[in-house]
């Protein structure tokens, strides 16, 4: 049974998997851990998460236009295929709670002190609850319009801080203990690249699913590079405080003074924090609501929406007592965590299959 | 802040539960309940300022202690 009756196109999917990269890891920096040499980290970071991207897309090759929960019924068995979907429903779930975190924390610290932390999360809340109910093509149209904005303005931005780099600030090259250099690169495969593990959500809608993992791959490779840019900006820029910033991005867009004239130019960072977020989120809470209407066999998702946000919310306000915490976790307890959702799951499901030649033609597939 | 919490719970049953009675969606009214009961509940402990177990924190702190990181 579809729950979902959209289609999106290659192109789109490429489009939301760029803005689903970009949500978190403008907010929070990835590759930090590696100092000046993140730009290296991001880059390493990647291969890791091509091959992570590999190993999804080729069990969503495997079973073309289904969803991991079906996937797993398929393959485990109703029972057994069910309890391991609500894990994975799990993750999506405390993902979108820790990026909807992120940014009431961003929004608190740097743009509205005054605001309680709870009114952002509810109003970002209800933009993705609307977004989701409208189902996956209206989000895959709003991340057409909101990543080409996005990357604009990280382009210009770059250009407009040219004149207050330091490229020296990248010297010495790979000045970093190796072990540390491997352990922030495997975190940025985790976070943001291995994330988007949750598009085997969405993997099922897309109108020519033979190339979905060249869609995956081609967004993973230009927020990539988007990252690389952004690091090597804020390293040039921001030289060895760069570290020391929660946000280094928007601070290194705070020195842009074009003639007295163009200044306060953080605020684009701001906007592209806010619109990239937005697409991250609501990915995960569209693979969140749907999984679970697959796992209860409803008739549709939409009734689930709203007590499954305030559910979200919840979690987002009383997840981690500080900010502090919250970055330890992205540091340390992130990368182990998801292994498992990221790799385990899909892994195992793919040798699974291939081992009972699934999925058999002609055979009963319900 | 209570009343707010009731208030909004209130509105979401009222924006669903009419539409599922109508279509006779028994089991979508039967998920939606319990996930707005959970809602509901937990909202009201963080209203009356009751401190819910920050869950990341402790699943990185099992995590840290586990791998000695």
């Amino acid at each position: 049974m579809f729950l979902e009756k959209g289609r999106i196109s290659n192109f789109q999917l490429s489009t939301l998997t760029i803005g689903y990269i970009l949500g978190a890891s403008v907010v929070i920096a990835p590759g930090e851990g590696a100092g000046h040499d993140a730009w290296i980290a991001i880059a390493l970071g990647l291969i890791e998460g091509l091959l992570i991207v590999w190993i999804f897309t080729a069990l969503a090759r495997q079973f073309k236009g289904k969803t991991l929960v079906e996937i797993n019924s398929l393959v485990y068995g109703k029972i057994l295929g069910n309890f391991i979907s609500v894990f994975f429903i799990w993750y999506l779930f405390h993902l979108g709670a820790l990026v909807l975190n992120n940014y009431a924390r961003f929004f608190k610290l740097e743009l509205y002190p005054a605001t309680p932390k709870t009114v952002g999360i509810i109003l970002i809340m209800l933009v993705c609850a609307s977004t989701v109910s409208r189902g996956i093509e209206v989000l895959a149209r709003c991340s057409l319009i909101l990543v080409t904005f996005t990357i604009l303005t990280a382009l210009i931005d770059t250009f407009l801080v040219i004149r207050h780099m330091d490229l020296l600030n990248l010297m010495p090259v790979l000045d970093v203990p190796l072990g540390t250099l491997l352990w922030t690169s495997h975190s940025t495969a985790i976070f943001p690249f291995g994330d988007t593990v949750a598009f085997l959500m969405i993997l099922a809608f897309i109108n020519k699913p033979e190339k979905g993992r060249s869609a995956i791959c081609s967004g993973l490779l230009t927020a990539g590079l988007v990252l690389i840019i952004v690091a090597v900006r804020n390293a040039a820029v921001l030289g060895q405080m760069a570290v020391t910033y929660s946000y280094p991005s928007y601070i290194s867009a705070q020195v842009i003074d074009v003639g007295d004239v163009l200044t306060r130019v953080e605020v684009l960072v701001a906007i592209n924090m806010i619109t990239m977020g937005f697409l991250k989120i609501s990915v995960v809470f569209y693979g969140t609501v749907l999984g679970l209407a697959q796992v209860f066999n409803l008739r549709s998702y939409r009734p689930i929406i709203l007590p499954i946000g305030i559910l979200m919310v919840i979690l987002a306000l009383t997840n981690v007592s500080n900010t502090a915490e919250m970055f330890d976790f992205a540091n340390q307890g992130y990368p182990i965590y998801t292994v498992p959702f990221q790799i385990g799951i899909p892994l195992i499901t793919l040798i699974i299959a291939k081992l009972r030649q699934l999925p058999q033609t002609g055979g009963d597939q319900t | 802040m209570i009343a707010l919490v009731l208030i909004g719970f209130g509105m979401v049953a009222l924006i669903q539960i009419p539409g599922l009675v109508r279509k006779q969606w028994w089991r979508e009214l039967i998920c939606f309940a319990v996930l707005w009961l959970m809602g509901l509940i937990f909202s009201m402990m963080v209203s009356v300022g009751i401190t819910l177990p920050p869950l990341t924190t402790i699943i990185n702190q099992a995590i840290t202690g586990m791998f000695g990181i």
